[in-house]
């Protein structure tokens, strides 16, 4: 309900064109962490794991990442406008993990070691979180060179940085990202063992996260090889994370091996 | 002993009358100390710019006495024998000290919202705190008013954004680029606000001009005074591979910079933001240039609409200052009594 009242809030700071230090915003923020905080520890220790082992508590991890960075960020106060895109990000995604038939039971899978798998899967995670807060910066890219494009006054009263320091922000973020989920998947695929006559390669999660991982590459290598920055680079990593957002769900429920 | 005020400004009087009163700063303690050895005031600081020249005295004189002395001094000092009518102005108490605050908050002044008047008035406050021209009344009123200007200053816009082509120009560019002190510039065609942009881009750090221009001498002339470099009109395209700001001004009839050229030229420079500001009138880049990526095109029209924008917003922050300084006034003509003070004793500045 706070992310949804912060998300309510941003809309305002969008019109008035982030002139305002926003500690409105960042209040609510802070208030929403510190629920989702108490709520994911209270199930981690009610369960005595890390709480990433089904759709909902993965989703929930993924925004916690998230929020907790922007809190980190908006300290300062010339960043704190971050959180009128990040809101909006987060109440979506929240909402999204509130559908039915996400936080199913689970139990141990004996054929796993927990600690392998919780690297595996907050690795993962953490990867589509700075792969998101790269897409943040992204689409504070975008709306910064319209407004310097089609020369809006708020384009100059805007707290939002320089673009080429927003293009730095996005490819850096996306370097991260993309560290972390290589990282994830080598460690899925080298430390889990699976079952006997269950394979990686019919499992639609690992097919999925292949074309993400390559996704991913592709704009790296658009961006170091051939110069493709600014607006196609932007909308890259908005575009690719859109994807992530709308198929990590049903890509899950799909998989035998992650559902 | 309230504080008067006595002067002529920009708004009431032109540049010639006003320079025949101005006073040169190394006169001032010599006129400060006149005005006290007459006993036309007992406390006097004189504020003498390029807009303004202006007394502030505090005096023991009935005001209208008071004005009558200040004036013949003023007209005696300047040696003017035309007519004069309303140019030159007399405030007292409660007027002048909100026409003090006005001043050092940059309300009066002829760019509305400047600070550099603020350190105009400190300097002349100096000068006559040095010569023991100052007391009580007049040291309070000054401290007061750089007070409220630092307080205008910082809680309302009064101040807020650039109100020339120059500075419109470089919050432009501190928008597009990370940083400023490596970027490299180019002008394009050696104009007086050309000049003026580009020096206002050399001041928050751009690191290197390069200047062409169809007159080389006018372009080497130039680049000297800007300590850049420059080169031969028909060279520029192939310095642009590093450049990434380019102003022109050319007097060219035709564009200068179309798409068709730039479109090679941005794949050279690795598709690098490119800001352009184009102040040459009929305009040297073609506006089609607008849409190609990473490209950023400001005409003079555009960069005056900015300015006159963030005028706009000054003005309307006006009526909020003027609340502020009123206030201010009131509190330092008429401060509360302290508790415990006898209901008969005053101590109320300028008239204890």
């Amino acid at each position: 309900m706070v992310y949804g009242l912060s998300a309510i809030y941003s809309v305002f700071l969008w019109r008035k064109g982030f002139r305002q230090h926003d500690r409105v915003n960042y209040g609510l923020l802070l208030l929403a962490a510190i629920f989702h905080t108490t709520a994911m520890f209270k199930r981690g220790f009610s369960f005595d794991r890390c709480p990433v082992n089904n759709l909902y508590e993965a989703t929930l991890f993924l925004l916690w990442t998230i929020v907790a960075t922007y809190l980190v960020v908006g300290l300062w106060p010339r960043l704190r406008f971050l959180g009128a895109f990040a809101a909006p990000l987060l109440f979506c995604v929240g909402v999204f993990a509130l559908m039915p038939g996400l936080d199913n039971s689970y139990g141990a899978r004996p054929e796993f070691k927990h600690d392998w798998v919780s690297l595996h899967a907050a690795l993962i995670l953490l990867s589509y979180g700075a792969f998101g807060l790269s897409s943040v910066a992204g689409l504070m890219y975008l709306t910064q060179e319209h407004d310097l494009k089609f020369r809006k006054m708020r384009a100059i009263f805007s707290l939002l940085p320089p673009i080429q320091r927003l293009e730095l922000v996005i490819g850096r973020l996306m370097v991260t990202g993309f560290v972390l989920l290589t990282a994830g998947l080598v460690i899925g695929a080298v430390r889990l063992k699976l079952p006997e006559g269950v394979s990686y390669f019919d499992d639609p999660k690992v097919h999925w996260s292949i074309l993400v991982w390559l996704l991913y590459l592709a704009l790296l290598i658009m961006n170091w090889g051939f110069a493709q920055g600014g607006r196609r680079f932007a909308w890259g990593a908005v575009g690719c994370f859109l994807f992530v957002l709308l198929t990590f769900w049903g890509v899950n429920l799909m998989s035998p091996i992650h559902h | 002993m309230p504080i008067v005020v006595i002067g002529l400004s920009h708004h009431t009087s032109p540049v010639e009358l006003r320079e025949r009163f101005a006073f040169a700063e190394a006169k001032i303690p010599e006129a400060l100390q006149k005005l006290r050895s007459n006993g036309v005031a007992d406390e006097a600081v004189i504020l003498s710019t390029c807009n303004r020249v202006e007394i502030y005295a505090a005096t023991t004189n009935a005001d209208h006495s008071a004005f009558q002395a200040l004036r013949q001094f003023l007209v005696a000092r300047g040696d003017y024998e035309g007519p004069l009518n309303d140019e030159i102005y007399n405030l007292s108490e409660p007027q002048s000290v909100e026409h003090l605050f006005k001043v050092a908050c940059g309300i009066d002044s002829m760019v509305l919202g400047e600070t550099e008047i603020l350190g105009q008035l400190k300097k002349a406050y100096d000068l006559a705190l040095q010569h023991k021209h100052t007391g009580g009344r007049l040291n309070k009123a000054f401290q007061r008013a750089f007070n409220v200007a630092k307080q205008i200053r910082t809680g309302t816009n009064i101040q807020r954004g650039s109100v020339s082509v120059g500075s419109v120009a470089v919050e432009l560019a501190e928008k597009i680029f990370s940083a400023l002190h490596d970027r490299h510039v180019m002008v394009i065609g050696a104009g007086d606000t050309s000049e003026k942009t580009a020096r206002a881009l050399l001041s928050r750090g751009a690191q290197s001009i390069i200047v062409s221009n169809r007159s080389y001498d006018r372009a080497e002339a130039l680049a000297r005074d800007l300590g850049g470099r420059a080169i031969h009109f028909e060279e520029w395209a192939s310095e642009f591979q590093k450049i990434d700001i380019v102003i022109s001004s050319t007097a060219a009839p035709h564009y200068v910079l179309d798409r068709a050229k730039l479109e090679p030229l941005m794949k050279l420079r690795k598709n690098r933001p490119l800001l352009l500001i184009d102040i040459a009138v009929p305009r040297d880049i073609e506006p089609e240039v607008n849409f190609l990526e990473n490209v950023y095109l400001y005409n003079i029209d555009h960069l005056q609409a900015i300015a006159d924008d963030y005028l706009k917003q000054r003005r309307e922050e006006i009526v909020r200052c003027e609340a502020i300084i009123r206030e201010k006034v009131k509190v330092l003509l008429n401060p509360e009594q302290p508790p415990g003070l006898a209901s008969g004793s005053r101590a109320v500045f300028g008239h204890e």
